[in-house]
């Protein structure tokens, strides 16, 4: 595309009033290397006039527009002009808003941010999306518990082909074992037949709906929308192409052997799975001695919220108990069915549940921390528990003792093992070599052939719960195309279960849908630009097959990077890692942002300090000071990247040898609890930054010329100090001795 | 864990007092809403959460001496803003009735005032015992001429009738609350303290209706209560100077037709303070039906009877001012059948909190609990 | 998958921006009815999400982008829906749009703001402060256009934002319009109010002043709330340095709520962090009947629970007195595992109030059965109706999420039939 320029200056919002427009066209036309003519200003650019006046450019062949006005976080609908490149320059909210009116300040950060949108446009080229040939929109669905059953079932009414796999003979998993389900709707006081039956039948009549049970997943192969999936049964295998995946392989229930302490292998103790079962036959008795339970003890939290065991809360066990109680109480109207809890929870309207079974006479609950099982006569046996609402130490004679135990994802035990191949990979391949010999290797649920492992990721502390990590955005997840729902993700109820499985058949349409356009998906679903990365000079360092968070790159046999595109979440981390430099997007570049780096006027007595902030969060908090009319250190100019992780260190040196005196990284939090939605952008960002400073002190440069600062959206009132800070602490070390050539 | 209580839960316990008027019990959910509002437990041990939760687990030994549930005047706080709707002021006054059955003696009277079904044997045996008495002394009839109830019912008759009766029902009374001050020492561990002193104390609480006054939600139980209660003590006396006036001087009865004698217009004015209260007592169950529940059978029961002996005793002497003797007669002798079973019935009905309130008032003050 | 039709989205809170903009980027189109002013609901104006301490306006600024960046979805604020009829795949639905004042000409430049001269009750920051008539709710709100409250403003008499707004955006005259749609599906996510405390009055809801709720809790400890984010107590602004938190302030009471309101345990626990992180030496106490905090959430009341500066004592409150003087507050509790009631005076109390399905109060038309405590019964709504969030049960913004997402899927099922 021929490039036809059209520069425009808003004199609205204070901007007119902040900064000499003369000067700035000048400065911009002869930096920028554009006509003077073609740069033009409006009272008010939003207006219908002003906008007026771009579309008349637009119709006269202007392709290439450089606006500036306002930040590009509003007046979205009004300034956009498809098929046109759009560069907005913030001079509202960083020149007009932040800085002292018509000073030289003012003006020479005008100047700055115009003249890098205006190189932007330059270095910039209009995107056109890459579409992968003979994309499948198939979902693949494994696990056939409740989760997966929903998930198929609304996948499929939705029109879209889906595959089912089940490891067993039988769909329904734990659903089809229960003999009654709690109540799910108003009164919520019944117990309910289980529905799963009628959901089976569903998924096994429906036209768009291909089962495979007693099946596991060999191998999954390829990236979204062409993913080969190998399908092992009874030793046999096929292969079936999907787009998508969603994967509720759901729980097991926690290994009651590690109980001992509550009694378990004791023969009249049992768990919650157990007296399912037995309810299910019919009959509440002992197994001792086959007599009929009249005396029944629930221990709840048996295993969970035990730092020993699961440190967490299984969520549905009290409702499960309250619900078996009823089982005793139905069998027999002398029986009693004792419940000796932590805490009760059953949440939201469940406890309308809780209230009714609580009325119930032979239902008796009492707070309690059990501290054993010790054995009564007559095969009976007692509960003891301490800090109990009856008394401080107590023991209650029962004749069968239920514990409610909790749940293990079954993401869990392959986590496990593949940490502990990490750890021992660690220690050399001795070490390793060892573990894989010794450690016996766990059922794998997705059997991934990706570079970065067969399994989805699990985050820090989460027990291997496949949890996303964030509360707005539940579906989010580290491999593109790939969804868990229900319990492999959070303990939950199966109701909750299938609607957590419907809104992951959700993310899984949406993905297939994208590639077919060659769009992103979450966070970025609109981008269509995409890495395009200059092979040539591709060194096979791998940094970008390691660094990349979503597993994008994959190496051929000669060890060569090459991009699995669908599984690309553009985030531009692979740009950033690239010792070469090798990788671009369309509107996203190392030679772009260095460009405009290096444009930057620097001052001989000035200091200048660069400060790359991440458009997600940063960038927004810097506008909300702006909004607040917080002034704005005038020596920073801020420059948005797509996250931190695709800042490249080349820009470091790029400032630094202009006489740049320092760069700030303005990025989210990481950690734990890391808030950034490409997983570890500023952590990334961070390291290299800790690489750079040997690379400083070799030019004699001070490391602390550069810093990194975690920053959430919502510290925009802090963020101008932490920026005037960072400003002092350069200004301390002094000027950049490089200033001077 | 040697030390350790073992808790033997008692399922027909549980309906036991469900079936007593606290069939709220199980919705309690141990929040303790209800130790918080009330306005007369102690901060220590309080009460009536850890009484509904034993209820519950139907532990029906912790009762045995436990003075909290007869500290409890069923002002109905509790209930009003328990979340549960579990009434703990119900579930009290069930276990209450529960605790007496326990102490009082012949079960069989016991099982008169608690089972709804026998209740035609609350006044059929006084009436059948009266009328046969009445019938053997000559006078069960209606007389010609002036009404006049020593006709019908001599003075002598009357004592050698009433007398005891009232003092039966007072010495199962005391009996029962022997036993339980007994229990209550044992349960609690306590066994000495300054006993003059906590009666005189007691006493001077009963008489100021203090803990009445205490209540938020059903404030307007003291002023009823107050003229049930001075009421009777009205009525006492002046049933006592009337002995004294007869029996004693040799008088004539200060009650006779025509004679408005100080003893007289003061014993009227303690009918007429049962009569108010008791009217009132009704109204306010009814007026706080919706939150607090009418009250159970139990409560009924006593609340007919006074009702039915005030407003019989004052119609009775209606009637014979205006000389109706067909009907005053009558009237008459419900009166007396009435009285005759709220003497027979004291310490097994509702009446018999007189015992066990009083001596668990004392006790509190007894053992120090009461001190804040 | 013929002609694409329309869904209809009607509450802009996190519920509904998550159903709309799911939906939309599965490819249908999406129409969105917010009754505000403004999209974010109540998590905009949450301080931090439990458990992980982020900012919500994070998820709200992406979610906003995504809107942006979407030429599908279209938004009415300050709408209402007024008519519901027809059947799945064809519905007829009409809104009332009540005037904005402000046209889209609006900078946001603030000058309208400055000027106008009518203060009243910030209903944002539950009133805990005022705003003036011209106004945004907060400075990173969406759409990021001013709006003049019809109630308050005083109207031509006045007019003095008309004169100081340069960019004619401003109009007066601004009248009720309606529109009609016709759309395939229609979402419920109308949301949740907290419970009026005023309700509980041996809680001295509404009466004391330094009894707050938890939701103008998260009001005072946000930066864009009435104090900046520092943490005062109402009364006399002082920093308050210990304050106690009242679990089921409405909920599970069946006087009140009977229900649990899910949330208020987390919220509770996660406050307690706010003001031990802005007073180190403050201390915290919570009151709870049972402490609700499922799946990994345990380990976020671990994480507090070993705080020495926060007590957790099992045990309802129930009585509340001000001490008129100090403006300190007395509550009454039984620690119910010591058998032992105790009084206690704080400089501050916070009452974790319950959530209320904002369908108790302001019914959705069109014929939608509701549960006596006003949630909408999933299994009684036509073919084509799906009520999200906590218009079914009180869930957390995590739950809503998952049934925003998942009732996406639904709609494009009714639009695609």
């Amino acid at each position: 595309m021929e490039k036809k320029y059209g520069v425009y200056l808003c004199k609205g919002c204070g901007i007119g009033e902040a900064v000499d427009l003369e000067k700035l066209k000048t400065r911009a036309a002869l930096k920028g290397k554009v006509p003077a003519d073609i740069i033009k200003e409006h009272q008010v650019l939003c207006s219908p006039e002003g906008l007026e006046l771009i579309k008349n450019d637009i119709k006269e062949g202007t392709n290439t527009l450089i606006i500036g006005a306002c930040s590009p976080r509003v007046k979205t609908d009004e300034f956009d002009f498809p098929g046109a490149i759009t560069e907005r320059v913030n001079l509202r909210e960083f020149v007009a808003w932040t800085a002292e009116p018509m000073s030289d300040d003012a003006q020479s950060i005008a100047n700055d941010y115009m003249v890098m949108g205006i190189i932007k446009a330059q270095k910039g080229d209009l995107p056109e999306p890459s579409i992968l040939p003979d994309l499948s929109t198939a979902l693949l669905v494994v696990g056939g518990g409740a989760a997966g059953l929903s998930a198929a079932l609304e996948a499929a009414n939705a029109g879209y082909q889906v595959v089912l796999v089940e490891k067993e003979a039988e769909l329904g998993g734990w659903g089809a074992k229960l003999y009654k389900e709690t109540p799910r709707s108003h009164p919520f006081e019944k117990l309910e037949e289980p529905k799963i039956f009628d959901k089976i039948k569903e998924v096994e009549a429906h036209q768009n709906i291909k089962v495979f049970k007693s099946s596991v997943i060999e191998k999954t192969d390829g990236q979204p929308g062409l993913l080969d999936v190998t399908i092992g049964k009874n030793g046999s295998s096929e292969t079936v192409k999907v787009g998508a995946v969603i994967m509720a392989t759901g729980w097991k229930p926690y290994d009651a052997s590690k109980l001992e302490h509550l009694g378990y292998g004791k023969p009249n103790v049992i768990t919650n799975v157990q007296m399912e079962e037995m309810a299910k036959k019919g009959k509440i008795t002992r197994p001792s001695d086959g007599k009929e339970a009249k005396k029944v003890a629930f221990i709840q939290c048996a295993g969970s919220r035990d730092a020993n065991h699961l440190p967490y809360c299984s969520s549905f066990c009290c409702a499960t108990s309250l619900k078996q109680a009823k089982y005793v109480r139905e069998k027999s109207d002398d029986a009693i069915a004792m419940i000796f809890y932590k805490d009760i929870r059953t949440p939201g309207q469940t406890e309308l549940f809780y209230k009714s079974m609580q009325n119930d006479p032979g239902v008796l609950l009492t707070k309690a921390e059990v501290t054993g099982i010790s054995d009564a006569p007559n095969g009976n046996l007692y509960v003891e528990a301490d800090n109990t609402l009856l008394g401080e130490k107590i023991k209650v004679e029962a004749d069968l003792v239920v514990l409610a135990t909790g749940i293990v994802p079954s993401t869990r035990a392959p986590q496990e093992y593949l940490d502990g191949l990490t750890e021992a990979g660690k220690k050399g391949d001795e070490a390793k070599k060892v573990y894989l010999e010794s450690t016996p290797k766990p059922e794998f649920i997705l059997n991934l052939a990706y570079k970065q492992g067969p399994e989805i990721p699990t985050l820090e502390n989460a027990y291997g719960f496949a949890d996303s990590g964030f509360i707005c955005f539940q579906y989010e997840t580290r491999r593109t195309g790939i969804y868990a729902a229900g319990c492999v993700k959070q303990p939950m109820t199966m109701a909750d279960a299938a609607e957590d499985a419907a809104g992951a058949a959700l993310k899984a349409i949406q993905c297939v849908e994208h590639v077919a356009k060659g769009i992103a998906v979450h966070p970025r679903a609109w981008d269509i630009t995409f890495p395009d990365p200059l092979m040539i000079k591709c060194t096979s360092c791998k940094r970008c097959t390691e660094e990349c968070p979503f597993s994008a790159i994959e190496e051929d046999e000669k060890g060569t990077p090459f991009y699995k595109l669908n599984r690309c979440r553009r985030c531009g981390t692979c740009m950033g890692a690239c010792p070469e430099r090798i990788v671009s997007f369309k509107d996203f570049s190392v030679d772009m942002v260095g460009t405009m780096i290096k444009s930057i006027e620097v001052d001989e007595d000035e200091f200048r300090i660069i400060v790359l902030a991440c458009e997600n969060d940063a960038y927004p908090a810097l506008d909300s000071a702006a909004i607040k009319r917080i002034k704005l250190n005038p020596k920073v100019r801020i420059i948005p990247v797509r996250c931190l992780g695709s800042m490249n260190l080349v820009w470091v040196s790029d400032g630094f040898s202009r006489g740049i005196d320092g760069m700030m990284l303005l990025g989210c939090k990481y950690g734990e609890n890391y808030q950034c939605h490409f997983i570890k952008g500023s952590e990334l960002a961070n390291y290299r930054f800790s690489k750079v400073k040997e690379t400083l002190d070799k030019l004699q440069l001070e490391s602390d010329r550069c810093q990194l600062v975690q920053v959430a959206i919502n510290e925009y009132d802090k963020l101008p100090e932490m920026i005037n800070d960072f400003v002092e602490r350069v200004e301390e070390i002094g000027p950049n001795p490089f200033k001077e050539f | 864990m040697a030390d350790a209580t073992v808790v033997k839960p008692d399922l027909d316990f549980v309906k036991g007092v469900i079936a007593a008027g606290g069939e709220s019990l199980k919705k309690c959910y141990q929040c303790a809403t209800c130790t918080v509002v009330c306005n007369v437990t102690p901060d220590k041990n309080p009460f009536p959460r850890k009484e509904m939760l034993w209820a519950q687990w139907g532990l029906k030994e912790k009762f045995q001496g436990n003075p909290d549930v007869w500290l409890c005047h069923q002002c109905n706080d509790c209930t009003a803003y328990c979340p549960r709707g579990a009434k703990p002021g119900e579930v009290l006054g069930a276990i209450r009735k529960q605790t007496i059955k326990q102490y009082s003696a012949p079960g069989a009277l016991v099982d008169i005032v608690n089972k709804k079904a026998l209740m035609p044997l609350i006044f059929i045996i006084p009436a059948v015992l009266l009328a046969v008495l009445l019938s053997a002394a000559g006078t069960f009839k209606i007389h010609e001429g002036d009404v006049i109830f020593s006709k019908f019912a001599s003075t002598h008759f009357l004592q050698f009738v009433f007398t005891p009766v009232l003092l039966f029902g007072i010495a199962v009374g005391v009996m029962g609350m022997r036993k339980f001050w007994a229990d209550m020492k044992q349960t609690n561990k306590v066994y000495s303290g300054d006993l003059m002193a906590s009666v005189t104390a007691t006493l001077k609480d009963i008489a100021g209706h203090k803990k009445f006054k205490e209540c938020d939600v059903s404030a307007d139980r003291f002023t009823s209560h107050f003229l049930v209660f001075y009421g009777f003590v009205a009525a006492a006396i002046a049933t006592a100077i009337g002995v004294l006036y007869i029996d004693i001087l040799g008088l004539e009865s200060p009650f006779r037709i025509g004679y408005g004698t100080p003893v007289k217009i003061f014993g009227n004015i303690g009918a007429i303070g049962i009569i108010v209260g008791v009217i009132l007592m009704m109204s306010n169950r009814f007026k706080n039906a919706e939150k607090l529940g009418v009250g159970s059978y139990f409560d009924w029961l006593l609340l007919s009877i006074i009702a039915i002996v005030g407003i019989s005793g004052f119609l009775a002497q209606l009637l014979r001012m205006v000389s109706v003797a067909p009907i005053a007669y009558p009237v008459y002798f419900i009166h007396l059948v009435f009285v005759f079973s709220l003497f027979l019935y004291l310490p097994f009905s509702k009446l018999a909190h007189m015992f066990y309130r009083g001596a668990a008032i004392c006790f509190n003050k007894y053992s120090g609990r009461e001190v804040k | 998958m013929a002609d694409k039709k329309k869904v209809l989205v009607i509450g802009g809170g996190f519920s509904g921006l998550t159903a709309a903009v799911e939906t939309a980027e599965a490819g249908s189109d999406v129409v969105i009815v917010e009754k505000t002013a403004f999209l974010g609901g109540r998590v905009a104006q949450l301080n931090k999400y439990f458990p992980k301490l982020c900012p919500p306006n994070c998820g709200l600024e992406i979610n906003f982008k995504r809107i942006k960046n979407n030429a599908d979805i279209t938004i009415y604020t300050l709408a209402e829906v007024e008519s519901i009829s027809g059947q799945e795949g064809n519905f007829n639905v009409t809104v009332k749009l009540h005037p904005r004042f402000v046209n889209d000409k609006c900078t946001a430049c603030n000058a309208c703001n400055e000027v106008c001269p009518v203060e009243m009750p910030n209903e944002f920051n539950y009133g805990l402060d005022k705003t003036k008539a011209a106004y945004i709710n907060h400075n990173q709100t969406f759409p990021f256009t001013y709006v003049i409250d019809g109630k308050h403003c005083k109207g031509k008499a006045c007019a003095k934002c008309v004169e100081v707004c340069k960019y004619d955006a401003i109009d007066l005259d601004m009248k009720p319009e309606t529109v009609s749609l016709n759309v395939a599906a229609i979402v419920l996510a109308t949301g949740w109010e907290s419970y009026d405390i005023s309700k509980l009055d041996n809680l001295g809801g509404g009466r004391i002043k330094n009894v707050i709720t938890n939701m103008q809790m998260e009001r005072l400890a946000s930066q864009n709330g009435p104090t900046g984010g520092k943490i005062l107590r109402p009364s006399d602004g002082k920093e308050p340095k210990n304050i106690a938190f009242v679990q089921c302030a409405g909920s599970r009471d069946e006087n009140h709520l009977p229900y649990c309101s899910y949330i208020c345990c987390m919220a509770s626990l996660k406050q307690a962090t706010y003001l031990r992180e802005q007073y180190p030496d403050s201390k915290v106490s919570i009151f709870y009947i049972d402490m609700r905090t499922p799946g990994r959430y345990e380990q976020f009341y671990w994480k507090v629970k070993d705080d020495p500066g926060v007590t957790l004592t099992k045990g309802k409150v129930a009585k509340i007195t001000e001490d008129t003087k100090t403006g300190d507050v007395e509550l009454v509790v039984e620690d119910v595992l010591a058998n032992n009631r105790i009084t206690e005076k704080y400089d501050m109390v916070v009452l974790a109030a319950g959530m209320v399905p904002s369908t108790k109060d302001s019914k959705i038309p069109g014929e939608i059965s509701y549960t006596h405590e006003g949630f909408v019964v999933p299994a009684f709504l036509k073919k084509g109706m799906f009520a999200v969030g906590s218009l079914k049960s009180p869930v957390d913004v995590a739950r809503s999420v998952q049934d925003a997402t998942g009732v996406a899927i639904k709609t494009i099922q009714s639009s695609r039939r």
